[in-house]
């Protein structure tokens, strides 16, 4: 058994090196921050991190199923509770350790050890109570209720036991830079540089020997490299920079599937916008047809737009989003206007004020999404300024980001993002009172109830229908002004075959990827 | 001037304190600032560990017990691994790559400095090249350093930071820290005027009605002043480092020390920080062992001289 896996590794190896033998460079939006799963931050650490890790399960990039490429077979054990999985035998860690059901124990145990300060590991604690090893090849995971869907939750990287005194695993452990996984390649985080290199296993047989991975910059500077194959691939195309590579012969355009939608989040709890009714006429207030048109460059009845407006947390063709709400294209000043005499604003001197004090709206934006759609910041402040409202305006550094304004200690009272999601388009921690991704720490007990039964749904149904309801409730409440889904695009040499872009992880296939010539 | 020994004294004491007192700076300023730096790795409200990360870090027992940990290990070159700019490497391997980065580039942009100084005092660089001098002077670094940062990006795309990238890199760093800020004009008109200042002295006067070159009499007098404008001029260098490192990408200490800060990275910036704080002290033992010498030279009584006999 162990000499056929051998052989098969030794091929597979000789394969990527003799087949193709090829390197394939590309711009990522950021260098990953770190490589090690539980500390996954960005998008680019995630699609890093897919090189080097297997997950337990994962969706099919083309037919949707779940799927492992490490678990043998698996049953649902102690009523519901519980998930027996076995490991296949024969997979080999990048250190050359066997994988093992002792590994899928440690990344539990590591998972759920206090002294991990992982804000993933955290999601994962909520409903996993422990794992047990049965045999070399066995492990039981625990949950603390039945979950209908168990698979569709163990969808975490296996971490290596081996590679760790403790389960309490630190940001700042040296596997975070040079990470050991059992994914396809091997990956060694460079200051300036992540280069992967191949591993092939007995269920990964990567054609590319080598894959190396830098920050983007500048969206011009990175066309013009690809255009000039100077590297082979650009993860994001901002849309600006989409004509130029689509009229390229030698640039296939990739869609992305990201599920991204872009909101203003209100600062609920902050002076006037406490009052619904101020930010429902701020919602009004918003001309989405000229910010769209002004920062991405889409005009109104432009056919395949890749930007649509949304009235609701889920991208149109989500299966949860409620189509029976209105999107808001236009600004309706009149009925703005109304709503804020109605909330005990006055308009003196052409601006709003509250209680004998101007409103100043301080707004933000994370800085990187400039690129995608630029000018936004200054457009929506315009457009604010035009209805009446001092503002503040300030670009978000991504530190910032995530230091203040995620962990719900910013000042902000609008601030402009971004959501992506997977095939799981779950917003509970969003929007829930005591969400993890609640930056405003918007509260609201009816939304709360919905989120629950969204949890506690068994059926795709019953998710779907709690998910409709959420939505309808959050239109009227606004804790976010939602935009607009924007399209993701990867541009790729066509010497780049079989590249098959996975939802949310990206290199999900990358077995089946190939350079030509 | 009896106590001239007084200037070198305070040079070598400042140069012994400054490795101590910058780490004790920053100390203070790590807690002066809200939260603690393993809160913001995940805040506790969101997942716990954090206390168990803070003993890791050793922030658990206060400013002084922190400052006196990371002294002691200091002193064993263990800095730790890297908090948040690159998470998981060791400080030690990012200074290692970092202090010949910085070293190479600000001798090189010395060298270039030193050229123009050179080239003043042997009257190679013409007084009427000084209006472009000037001009050329009024540059920032910062406008300079981004228009390289353009070349290089354009020229080299994705191999920008390959071998033949990092050295083009360096090379315009040099170049930009050399000419830009007034650093080459400086040095080139700076080291002009003080050898014509001295040269109005008395004493070059009837040194050159006695045959002797005017450069043997002038020098010995002028090098303290030009040593000294050497030490400001390496320490302008350093700064303006910081910002062409961070623009141009070059991975040397500013570039570290900008990146510690900007991502709260206080093991990064500590060594950094301290870093720079040894090369400046390194700066002022050579200013003061320069001056001693020079002093010392100046003090030695001349041999064969006769005094004149009166009538």
């Amino acid at each position: 058994m162990s000499l056929k896996h051998a052989i098969r590794a030794a091929t597979g190896l000789a394969l990527a090196f003799v087949g193709t033998g090829a390197t394939l460079a590309y711009f990522e939006e950021s260098i990953p921050m770190s490589l090690n799963p539980l500390y996954a931050k960005t998008m680019a650490d995630h699609r890093a991190q897919e090189l080097v890790f297997d997950r337990l399960w994962f969706n099919d990039a083309i037919t949707n199923e779940l799927r492992s490429r490490v678990v043998q077979k698996y049953q649902v054990a102690e009523a519901g509770r519980a998930v027996e999985i076995t490991v296949k035998s024969g997979i080999r860690w990048h250190n050359g350790q066997a994988l093992s059901a002792k590994d899928v124990c440690f990344t539990v145990d590591a998972m759920l050890d206090p002294g991990t300060p992982s804000t993933v590991a955290a999601h994962y604690r909520e409903f996993i109570t422990g794992c047990e090893e049965k045999g070399p090849q066995v492990a039981l995971v625990r949950f603390n209720r039945v979950l209908p869907k168990p698979r569709e939750r163990l969808g975490f990287p296996i971490l290596p036991a081996s590679e760790f005194n403790s389960t309490a695993i630190s940001p700042d452990l040296q596997f975070s830079a040079r990470p050991i996984g059992t994914g396809p390649f091997n990956g060694k985080r460079g200051l300036r540089m992540v280069t992967f290199d191949a591993f092939a296993n007995t269920h990964h047989m990567p054609k590319i020997v080598q894959m190396q991975l830098q920050e983007g910059g500048d969206p011009l500077v990175q066309t013009k490299t690809l255009i000039n194959n100077n590297v082979q691939g650009i993860v994001v195309v901002p849309p600006p920079q989409r004509p130029d590579l689509s009229a390229s012969d030698d640039v296939s355009m990739k869609a992305y599937d990201l599920r991204s939608w872009w909101y203003v989040s209100v600062n609920s709890n902050k002076g006037a916008l406490s009052d619904k009714r101020v930010r429902q006429a701020l919602n009004l207030v918003l001309n989405r047809n000229e910010l769209r048109q002004y920062s991405i460059g889409v005009k109104p009845g432009d056919k395949n737009s890749p930007c649509e407006f949304i009235s609701g947390p889920f991208i149109p063709a989500s299966p949860y989003y409620n189509v029976e709400v209105p999107v808001q294209p236009n600004a309706n000043l009149s009925r703005a206007e109304g709503l804020l005499k109605q909330a005990g604003l006055e308009k003196l001197g052409g601006r709003w004020h509250k209680d004998g004090q101007a409103i100043t709206l301080r707004v933000g934006m994370l800085a990187n999404l400039n690129h995608e759609a630029p000018d936004l910041l200054s457009q929506v402040a315009n457009q604010l300024g035009a209805a009446g409202f001092d503002r503040l305006t300030s670009k978000i550094s991504a530190d910032e980001w995530d230091d203040s304004v995620m962990a719900g200690q910013s000042d902000f009272d609008l601030v402009i993002g971004k959501w992506s999601f997977g095939l799981v388009e779950e917003v509970n921690e969003l929007f829930h009172s005591k969400g993890r991704q609640n930056m405003f720490r918007f509260a609201s007990s009816e939304v709360d109830q919905l989120l629950a039964e969204y949890e506690d749904a068994v059926t795709d149904t019953e998710q779907r229908d709690a998910y409709h309801k959420l939505h309808k409730v959050l239109n009227d409440q606004l804790p976010y002004l939602f935009l607009w889904k924007l399209d993701t695009k990867s541009a790729w040499r066509t010497e780049v075959r079989g590249n098959i872009v996975a939802p949310y992880y990206y290199f999900t296939e990358i077995d089946a990827w190939s350079v030509e010539g | 001037m009896k106590r001239w020994w007084i200037r070198p004294l305070v040079r070598i004491g400042a140069a012994v304190s400054l490795p101590v007192i910058v780490p004790a700076v920053i100390t203070v300023f790590i807690w002066s600032l809200p939260g603690d730096p393993a809160s913001l790795i995940c805040p506790p409200n969101v997942c716990g560990g954090t206390e168990a990360l803070a003993e890791r870090w050793n922030l658990d027992g206060g400013p002084v017990q922190f400052f006196l940990g990371w002294l002691s290990d200091a002193a064993r070159l263990e800095f730790g691994n890297s908090w948040r700019l690159h998470q998981g490497f060791p400080v030690l391997e990012l200074l290692e790559t970092a202090i010949p980065t910085t070293l190479t580039l600000i001798a090189l942009a010395t060298a270039i400095v030193s050229l123009g100084g050179l080239g003043a005092t042997m009257g190679w660089l013409p007084r009427r090249i000084d209006p472009i001098l000037r001009v050329v002077g009024l540059v920032p670094a910062l406008v300079l350093a981004l228009a390289g940062a353009a070349i290089i990006e354009l020229t080299f795309g994705f191999g920008s930071f390959s071998d033949s990238g990092r050295l083009a890199r360096l090379a315009i760093g040099a170049a930009v820290l050399g000419l830009s800020d007034g650093a080459f004009t400086g040095a080139v008109l700076g080291t002009r005027t003080t050898f014509e200042t001295e040269s109005k002295q008395r004493y070059v006067g009837i040194a050159i009605l006695r045959g002797e070159r005017e450069m043997t009499n002038t020098w010995p007098n002028v090098a303290p002043a030009l040593i000294g404008q050497l030490r400001a001029r390496i320490l302008h260098l350093l700064s303006g480092a910081v910002v062409v490192e961070v623009v141009l990408r070059i991975d040397g200490l500013g570039d570290l020390l900008w990146g510690g800060t900007l991502r709260q990275d206080f093991g990064v910036v500590l060594a950094a920080a301290t870093l720079f704080a040894v090369v400046s002290a390194v700066l002022l033992l050579i200013q003061a062992t320069a001056e001693t010498l020079v002093a010392l030279h100046v003090r030695k009584a001349p041999q064969g001289v006769r005094l004149e006999e009166g009538p």
